[in-house]
């Protein structure tokens, strides 16, 4: 029940490291709105009741009953109540939502701080999606916390307003406040614990079914099989409706029995309050508010608890080993390749059939996968290098070319620090880029990426490599640098590239199914012989 | 007809609330004539009661309504979504997004709020109309507030609700940034670009959650706007019905009030509002489905894909595609342009992403091109029925392995099957595995890549059609079976006309020609 007795991971403050004190002025601005509330119906009976009584005592009684405070006070409160729940509204929004992009950078940092060859994951796309809805969800419950506080502050004023009405009144308030949490979440969990697990049972195996016939979309339109794939799917989606519909049944019947228990607790009290009768308005009217707000407070924990799968992937990223180390930089070394060594400056091709892991020794140089074959930087393995001192040595140029969503100019920079234009445009004309690039009419700054990019597969690919000639590096790897390319450009790309390594004293290990681009090398080697 | 069904319970919940003031009312009215209490109370119950009975109806109306909607939209969505020409191609996330998430997200809406704007607009009149006999002057006060609440809620929320779309917007394409860095992280740490990349991710979402806190002041204004008129309209009537009790009204009272009446009218005052701020409750809801019905638009327009009867087709005599332009967000192709014979084998080659499926796609008519022509060699359009398609994974549906073979031919005779199994080298797998009637579910069934790729071929072969469409057939393939499969389409390739997508340099080696993106 209290937060701040519970486990760190519990709390979702602590998860996304934020100070208790900086949502200080929400929660006050809450507490000022809940107080406010109440005492704007709470005053308002009291007052009219008193006016009534006094009404109908003759004159003198009138002219001895004063107005003037609480009318003012009910005027005063329906002021206060919109101001400070627009305080409260706004504080606790501009906190979540500075402390959710602090949180997302230093996620981004523990994140990238870790070794590709280790934090391998299958389907990193998926695993950041995921990322995004939890901070999402976590950044919800920072915004939903003011309400949290202003929930016991309404209890309380409400028992302050029962204890007017005699302790009788005062002790059955306070059972019936300190249960509601305690039934509350029984019953929520009896109504909603199995249909919930249902629904997302049904929902994740409707999903992997879609995604699978979405996966086979091409060949359902062929053969007008669109029919037969509905088919399939209506049941599933059938099973999460029925789950859904109990779902929703259950918060509707939760709210239903949160009424009847507010009107239980104002009845309990009209019977047991021994006070005149504008003291039992106010406390009725106080009380109602209560139980309703210690309602949201009860909702809230059954809220936080079903985020708890997502708050402990958030809490397990941010216990990974800290801190970003910097970018080495260091003298050429000598690379070994099985009982082979090059000295730097070397220009090697790695042959083999398809599928006899050419790729696989690129991507185990280039620090992202480990390596199958014996390889070895200046003597070491690469297996027992850091990802640092091996991209110090080399930089890739991946078959499938990635490119970062945003522009050419910032897939080219993130080469290394401080790439110039007049680099860039270098860098382009040795790809045979330059020209398409500079027609453009965005120039460097045309868009890369889902939305809107218009650069070919061939182009991107270029692109790619026009990135690794940029980061300087004493070696160069290439993945089938010229694969798509009609034959008069792969002709000047190769040329310009043969140049390019010459004047930069760069090596080279290629890999490539097209003949022109071997001419560059020196040595060949046939990968199956390594291992 | 769910308005109607719907507004017999909001009416029950409006009395449910007036029973329970009721009870109130003269609850405090027999405190202070010291009656007996156990008929406020029992009132007070009983209007509890109605309410939930009420909340409970809604729920069970408005499921009920928004399911068999989405029973209905999900028919034509999911039918066009797995199986019709598409303005452009959708990966398989955007595909699914829109199929589930989507139709998620307005179910949802007709759930939450739906229903809750129809409270609105007869709630607050009909609250008005049952304090009215208690206090005409009471009744008069609400209405009055509704006026400048209507007029300011409009303003207030028009430009919240310009701001808060174009924040989705905002928000929606941080998400895309920041699940594009962490998808490419590997690429980032080998150019030891973390830092700075991690610099840009933090300014972007800073960026953002700055921008969202300038929206946000719009918006809760508007609900500032809401939450002071309902305030106010309860402090009016407060005030206006004590100093009526008091007698002391600057102006001569327009009608008597009493205790108990005067109580029932505060207390029903916060019922005028409350439809509107259960509305505003649900607009989170509202946004997000209408943000949903938006995107789905453009798939109302897709057309069902038709297949001719094969009887009206003139004999196929091979394929030309002349001048084939393609442009999709991240994908640029052509102008393509190439012929392939009434028995062919052609490679189309290119990088990752370079757009050999989308080119395959719009020659099956499946994606719409910018422009060019796709017909066969005497300038015919090709008709969907002449075209079969062999997946990198082809689509198993539960049932047997025979009925899966025959998915595009299901009146074909049990033997042509086993002899179409036996030519793509299935017989050893299915005397294995129990033959025909072997029983496939979705998961696949322990099948291989290899016997899953022979069985995409096997039904493409099944299916009759001269022009095959195969996309990339040999890939994450082991050696000796890309090269089973590289022979059997070149076998194949003497009787049909058949395009290959691929990567393989030993299938392009065994293509007569290769058209490279």
């Amino acid at each position: 029940m209290n937060a701040s007795a519970s486990a760190p991971s519990d709390n979702p403050l602590a998860i996304a490291g934020l100070p208790r004190r900086r949502l200080l002025f929400a929660s006050l601005c809450a507490g000022f709105a809940t107080v406010a509330a109440i005492g704007l119906l709470g005053v308002s009976g009291w007052f009219l009741t008193g006016a009534a009584l006094a009404g109908s005592a003759g004159a003198i009684t009138v002219a001895a009953f004063n107005y003037l405070i609480p009318s003012a006070l009910i005027r005063l409160m329906a002021i206060v109540r919109t101001l400070a729940r627009y305080g409260e509204r706004l504080l606790s929004h501009k906190v979540a939502l500075e402390s959710m992009a602090d949180l997302r950078g230093s996620l981004f940092d523990k994140l990238a701080a870790q070794d590709s060859r280790k934090a391998a994951d299958s389907s990193p796309g998926e695993a950041a999606s995921r990322l995004i809805d939890d901070v999402a969800a976590l950044e919800d419950l920072v915004i939903r916390e003011p309400a949290r506080h202003a929930a016991l502050v309404s209890a309380a004023v409400g028992l302050v307003a029962a204890s007017l009405a005699g302790l009788p009144a005062l002790l059955f308030l306070l059972a019936a406040l300190g249960l509601l949490p305690l039934l509350f979440g029984r019953i929520s969990a009896a109504l909603t614990r199995a249909p919930a697990q249902q629904a997302a049972e049904a929902l994740g195996d409707l999903r992997s079914r879609y995604i699978d016939l979405a996966a086979s979309r091409a060949e359902i339109t062929a053969y007008g099989l669109a029919e037969r794939a509905f088919g399939e799917l209506e049941p599933l989606a059938r099973k999460l409706d029925r789950a859904r519909s109990a779902l929703f049944r259950a918060e509707a019947l939760q709210g239903g029995l949160m009424t009847v228990y507010g009107a239980l607790a104002m009845a309990g009290l009209l019977l047991l309050a021994a006070a005149p009768a504008p003291i039992v308005a106010l406390a009725m009217l106080a009380t109602a508010a209560a139980v309703e707000a210690m309602g949201g407070f009860a909702r809230s924990l059954l809220r936080r608890a079903s985020l708890h799968a997502g708050l402990d992937r958030i809490a397990a990223i941010i216990a990974l080993d800290p801190m970003l180390s910097p970018q080495e930089s260091a003298p050429p070394a000598v690379l070994g390749i099985g009982h082979h060594d090059f000295p730097a400056r070397s220009r090697i091709a790695l042959t083999g059939p398809s599928g006899s892991g050419k790729t696989r020794v690129l991507l185990a140089l280039a620090g992202m996968r480990a390596s199958t074959v014996p390889l070895t930087v200046a003597g070491t393995p690469v297996d027992q290098c850091t990802a640092r001192r091996l991209s110090a040595q080399f930089v890739l140029a991946p078959q499938d070319a990635p490119l970062l969503i945003g522009t050419v100019a910032d897939n080219l920079r993130l080469a290394r620090p401080g790439v110039s234009e007049v680099e860039m445009w270098a860098a382009l004309e040795v790809v045979q880029l330059k020209d398409r690039i500079a027609r453009s009419e965005h120039g460097l700054a045309t868009p890369i990426g889902e939305a809107g990019g218009i650069l070919s597969g061939g182009e991107r690919k270029r692109l790619s490599l026009a990135r690794a000639l940029l980061a300087n590096r004493p070696w160069l790897l290439l993945d089938e640098p010229t694969e798509g390319l009609d034959g008069q450009t792969e002709a000047a790309l190769v040329t310009a590239l043969s140049t390019w390594l010459a004047q930069s004293d760069t090596g080279l290990v290629l890999v490539s199914h097209r003949p022109a681009p071997l001419v560059l090398c020196d040595s060949r080697i046939d990968v199956r012989a390594l291992s | 007809m769910i308005y109607v069904k719907l507004t017999v319970p909001w009416l029950l919940d409006i009395a449910g609330a007036a029973v329970l003031s009721w009870g109130l009312a003269s609850g405090v009215g027999h405190v202070a004539t010291q009656a007996p209490l156990l008929a406020p109370a029992a009132l007070i119950l009983g209007g509890a009661c109605l309410r939930a009975i009420s909340a409970f109806a809604l729920d069970r109306h408005a499921v009920a309504a928004a399911q068999a909607n989405s029973r209905e939209r999900r028919r034509g969505l999911w039918t066009s979504l797995l199986g019709s020409r598409l303005s452009k191609p959708l990966s398989i996330g955007e595909s699914t997004t829109l199929a589930l998430d989507h139709t998620m997200a307005i179910e949802n809406r007709d759930v939450r709020f739906s229903p809750v704007r129809l409270n609105a607009v007869i709630g607050p009149l009909v609250v008005a109309a049952i304090v009215a006999p208690a206090s005409w002057v009471a009744a008069l006060i609400m209405l009055a507030t509704l006026l400048p609440f209507v007029l300011g809620s409009i303003l207030a929320g028009t430009a919240a609700r310009r701001a808060s779309e174009r924040q989705l917007a905002a928000l929606a394409a941080l998400s895309g940034l920041f699940v594009d860095r962490l998808t490419h992280l590997p690429l980032i740490r080998h150019f030891g670009a973390e830092a700075r990349i991690s610099r840009q991710v933090r300014d972007a979402t800073h960026e953002v959650a700055n921008r969202t806190v300038s929206v946000l002041r719009a918006a809760f204004l508007s609900n500032a706007v809401l939450e002071f008129f309902s305030a106010l309209s309860i402090a009016l009537v407060a005030v206006y019905c004590g100093f009526s009790l008091l007698g002391l009204l600057p102006f001569r009272a327009p009608e008597t009030l009493t205790l108990v009446p005067a109580f029932f009218v505060l207390a029903m005052a916060p019922e005028f509002y409350l439809p509107m701020r259960r509305l505003a409750a649900a607009y989170h809801e509202k946004q997000l489905g209408e943000a949903a019905e938006t995107a789905l638009e453009p798939l109302r327009d897709a057309l069902p894909a038709s297949p001719l009867p094969a009887n009206a087709l003139p004999p196929f005599s091979g394929l030309r595609v002349a001048d084939l332009t393609l442009a999709f967000p991240g994908i640029s192709v052509g102008p393509l342009d190439f012929s392939l014979s009434r028995h062919d084998l052609v490679a189309l080659t290119g990088p990752t992403g370079s757009g050999k499926t989308s080119t395959l796609a719009a020659i099956a008519g499946q994606v719409a091109p910018i422009s060019g022509q796709i017909c066969d060699l005497v300038g015919a359009p090709l008709v969907s029925s002449q075209i079969a398609w062999a997946a990198q994974r082809p689509l198993l549906l539960t049932g047997t392995l025979g009925e899966n073979l025959a998915l595009a031919a299901p009146d074909a005779p049990r033997e042509e099957i086993l002899a179409v199994a036996d030519r793509v080298d299935l017989g050893p797998m299915l005397a294995r595995r129990g033959g025909l009637d072997m029983a496939i579910d979705h998961g696949g069934s322990g099948l291989s890549g290899g016997e899953r790729r022979r069985i995409g071929l096997a039904r493409a072969i099944l299916s009759g059609r001269p022009l095959l469409l195969c996309d990339e057939p040999t890939a994450d393939l082991d050696t000796a079976s890309a090269a089973a499969i590289v022979a059997l389409l070149r076998d194949l390739s003497r009787r049909r006309c058949i395009l290959v997508a691929t990567h393989d340099p030993a299938m392009t080696a065994a293509a007569r020609q290769e058209i490279a993106l």
